[in-house]
């Protein structure tokens, strides 16, 4: 039996009305009409090529992961809800033998399998350099979202995209992916002519041209990392400095959160940002319930 | 465990945007995944032959560990291993008669290697990047950049030289020299962990060889790895 035990609403604009409690809860049986106005969004990070479960004498994680198992557990939700997206944060390869061996080619026909809708590049996904990163992608199926970083005359031009919009039930969500600063990370050699551009700036843009699309959900895929001791751009330094961010999905520090955490952006608004550890021990679960603006007589425009 | 949320955020009349919503509430989880997966299921399947292939191959025995080598700071027995290893497979190549020590990071052991034996996969989890051995001549001008490298990292592994008392000194001794060889990696050298220092490089040598090779080649031929817990690295 699964645990609830935080209820809480947040106005974030007086008089604005509520989603109702009710229709928050899992088990009760809804109708269509309500399940289509749910999301479930499941994301990993930091997978690092672990697609075995850590062996049962491992001294942290024993038994725990396991791609094998990430899928039953990911189809079972598809089953249960109607609209589902699957998103990951970077830092796909490197981490076991299997990515020295294939060089990612499992890694990108698993995830395939896996129905990844959208994932962002980590700094470890250029490890096998450009070509070799052009070469595993061949195996997926499935977009890599990135918008800070310039691919022109590298490899890796046009494999990438900023953004992807997808229709889900009667919602409009909105993706783009944003990475970490290589220099420092990553061999020179690995990223080339790469070129870095501000992550804040181009999220703010990126958002508010979602939000131009219509979209109802916003969501980056980031791979930051979650917070730093120093000025280095984080997540929640994100979190604080965009706006028309409704949720962060956030990768490169391995950080086990309990639970989403919440901010506020630029315009007081709130922000969600989650991350999962590593090694896909864990996976994120967050199900979005949308209301709608009921239309009122004077707003039909047409009448039949 | 579940934690439930309403986010209420608002679509103001007469935005440019089309979305029509008023209200968002959310609940999440973190979903533990744990336990055994059912016998026919088809991720296994799509795995099965490239770990068979990778299993024969990681398991074979290469050398035995009599104790536990891990790493630390400032040193540890995993240091000591890993930067000798680099330092005794690359030295010979290294063909002028300048000081030579080998400087690794910390960050770069990426696993311990276990008492018993050890196997071609341990030596692959302690060094999973195809990190290239590489050789930098840097003036020694340098080698107080690298002292207060040191002295802020807390150590890494070092071979060749200590650091006493803040201070590189070479195991053998030179006069008046004025550049010498760090046998390093090609991550360290491109910028990784900002070791800043080598881009004062003048001259660089490229090994062609993968950190990981030159450690598995240096510990079949010590059979019985050499456990040197000796802390290289004093302030």
């Amino acid at each position: 039996m699964k645990r609830r035990d935080f209820v809480r609403t947040t106005a974030l604009i007086s008089g604005c009305s509520l989603v109702a409690p009710s229709v928050l809860s899992r088990d009760v049986g809804r109708s269509k009409s309500v399940k289509s106005n749910r999301l479930t969004i499941l994301h990993t990070n930091d997978t690092h090529s672990n697609i075995d479960p850590f062996p049962m004498n491992h001294a942290k994680y024993p038994g725990k992961g396991g791609v094998a198992r990430r899928y039953e557990l990911i189809q079972k939700i598809r089953t249960e809800e109607e609209n589902v997206l699957l998103l990951d944060a970077g830092d796909i390869f490197q981490g076991t033998p299997y990515f020295n061996l294939y060089g990612g080619v499992l890694e990108m026909k698993l995830m395939s399998k896996l129905g990844y809708d959208a994932v962002t590049m980590g700094n470890h996904d250029f490890d096998g350099g450009m070509d070799g990163f052009v070469k595993a992608v061949e195996y997926a199926n499935f977009p890599f979202l990135c918008s800070n970083y310039g691919f022109s005359n590298t490899p890796i031009d046009g494999i990438t995209r900023e953004h992807l919009i997808l229709e889900k039930g009667n919602m409009k969500v909105g993706i783009f992916g944003i990475g970490v600063e290589l220099n420092g990370l990553v061999p020179k050699v690995k990223f080339g002519e790469t070129k870095y551009f501000d992550p804040i700036e181009i999220a703010n843009d990126q958002a508010q041209q979602l939000k131009e699309k219509g979209c109802d959900l916003i969501i980056c895929l980031s791979h930051l990392g979650y917070a730093y001791d120093d000025d280095q751009v984080s997540d929640l330094v994100l979190a604080r400095r965009t706006k028309n961010i409704h949720l962060i999905i956030g990768g490169h520090t391995h950080t086990f959160l309990e639970r989403p955490v919440e901010e506020k952006n630029m315009a007081g608004e709130t922000v969600l940002i989650n991350q999962v550890g590593w090694a896909g021990i864990n996976v994120g679960r967050i199900d979005f319930e949308f209301e709608f603006k009921k239309f009122e007589k004077k707003d039909v425009l047409f009448v039949q | 465990m579940i934690h439930k949320y309403l986010i209420v955020f608002f679509i103001g009349a007469g935005l440019l945007a089309c979305s029509s919503v008023t209200g968002i509430g959310f609940e999440a989880e973190q979903i533990a995944v744990t336990g055994a997966n059912s016998s026919d299921n088809v991720i296994d399947s799509l795995i099965r032959p490239y770990k068979v292939k990778m299993d024969a191959k990681m398991d074979s025995t290469i050398a035995i560990a009599d104790q536990d080598f891990t790493k630390g700071r400032p040193g540890g027995a995993l240091n000591n291993w890993a930067a000798d290893a680099i330092y005794n497979q690359v030295e010979q190549s290294i063909k002028d008669q300048l000081p030579k020590l080998c400087l690794l990071n910390v960050g770069g052991l990426r696993n311990p290697i276990n008492k018993g034996n050890v196997s071609l996969g341990d030596i692959f989890k302690l060094m999973p990047f195809d990190n290239e051995v590489v050789a930098v001549k840097l003036p020694m001008s340098t080698i107080e950049e690298i002292e207060a490298y040191f002295k802020k990292s807390g150590g890494e592994p070092i071979s060749g030289a200590m650091v006493k008392a803040g201070k590189i000194r070479f195991v053998e001794d030179y006069i008046n020299p004025r550049f010498f060889w760090v046998i390093t990696s090609d991550y360290l050298l491109g910028g990784g962990d900002h070791m800043d220092f080598f881009t004062k490089g003048i001259e660089i040598q490229n090994t062609g060889l993968l950190m990981r090779d030159l450690m598995l080649k240096e510990a079949s031929e010590q059979g019985r790895l050499i456990w040197d817990n000796e802390i290289r690295i004093s302030f």
